[in-house]
């Protein structure tokens, strides 16, 4: 195997789950919709590989593509809710499964309706991305980005408690 | 309820794997679409060999007319070809890896510029196609038997329509990210 599909290879595999997960978030947890994006990202990441100068971590680099990628494919797809998805988790327990499908439905929900960059900041900090990397990821300075986390878990926080 | 219990729930979503050949069929896809550019690209080279051999073949540079009207028409299709070869490139060049906020300005600005495109570039084109075709009328309707004249003008008209309505399309679309980018 050539180093440089070899290099490619372990980056996909070590970050292809949280890449997948963030773009679960940026689609109302639409899986099909996720892996189509997740595979845009995978496939830019292939193309600028060679550019990538170490200037940041990689993986900041991989969120920034994510982030960037969503942000673009956003208005060409038509986003539904996919339970699907979530319909998996949990099967021996079906009572505490429901709930749990009812609460991440509607934290995907209230997700969905914050505006793009505000999505990226809390979907990484959900993830439990440091702050300091979701400033380089979204290109605000830490101290912004602490502000607008703070306000945003209270948004959201409020979004899923209305809702339920 | 709060934020934290909201994190809890979060990270309690079963793990994505990584699809066994995910990277390999990554790799593949890429292959793919570098052909596709490569047959894209041989298909307009061709396209304009061809339009310039028929140029040259039916000595279109005898009969001021037809040579203008013909002039008009593939200077307008090479036109539209070199713009959106030219876009593509230039959207392609942007950098991916840059942080969110200067990507989205340098996206902003690309569709900013591709809207001067739609709303000025673009009618000019499509006039000077339409004008072009105009011109070879004439010619048409003393060389060619009435039958195919009519067929010449409505199949020209039905394609021209069309085409308005795909462009038309697609900006609208470019218009639709430009308001996202700007609302965000």
């Amino acid at each position: 195997m050539r180093p440089y599909q070899e290099q490619f290879e372990k980056l996909y595999q070590v970050h292809y789950p949280k890449v997948m997960r963030l773009c679960m978030g940026y689609v109302k947890g639409d899986a099909d919709l996720a892996k189509d994006l997740v595979q845009e990202v995978f496939i830019k990441v292939w193309k600028n590989l060679e550019m990538f100068r170490n200037e940041s971590a990689i993986g900041t680099w991989i969120y920034r593509i994510t982030v960037n990628t969503c942000l673009v494919q956003l208005r060409n797809k038509r986003i539904g809710l996919d339970t699907a998805s979530m319909d998996q988790i949990g099967e021996s327990e079906p009572v505490e499964a429901y709930d749990y499908q009812q609460h991440l439905r509607q934290l995907y929900s209230c997700i969905d309706s914050l505006d793009p960059t505000a999505k990226g900041i809390i979907l990484l900090e959900l993830e439990g991305v440091p702050q300091k990397e979701i400033a380089a990821v979204m290109g605000l300075s830490h101290e912004a980005v602490r502000v607008r986390i703070h306000r945003i878990k209270n948004k959201l926080t409020k979004c899923v408690q209305d809702e339920l | 309820m709060n934020f934290e219990d909201l994190k809890s729930q979060w990270k309690k979503q079963p793990k994505a794997e990584a699809p066994e050949n995910g990277a390999k069929s990554i790799a593949k896809k890429i292959n793919t679409m570098r052909k596709k550019q490569l047959i894209t690209n041989m298909v307009l080279g061709a396209t304009l060999l061809i339009l310039i051999g028929f140029f040259f073949y039916i000595m279109a540079y005898r009969d001021q007319t037809v040579l203008w009207g013909l002039v008009t028409m593939m200077g307008a299709l090479l036109g539209r070809i070199v713009i959106e070869i030219y876009s593509v490139r230039r959207l392609g060049k942007l950098n991916i890896g840059l942080d969110a906020r200067q990507f989205k300005n340098r996206m902003t600005a690309y569709y900013q510029k591709r809207k001067g495109i739609h709303y000025i570039l673009t009618p000019l084109i499509l006039l000077a196609y339409c004008g072009g075709f105009v011109r070879l009328l004439p010619a048409f309707k003393a060389h060619l038997s009435g039958g195919f004249y009519t067929y010449i003008v409505v199949s020209s008209v039905v394609l021209i329509v069309f085409f308005s309505i795909f462009i038309g399309y697609h900006v609208r679309k470019e218009l639709a990210i430009l308001k996202t980018l700007k609302e965000t």
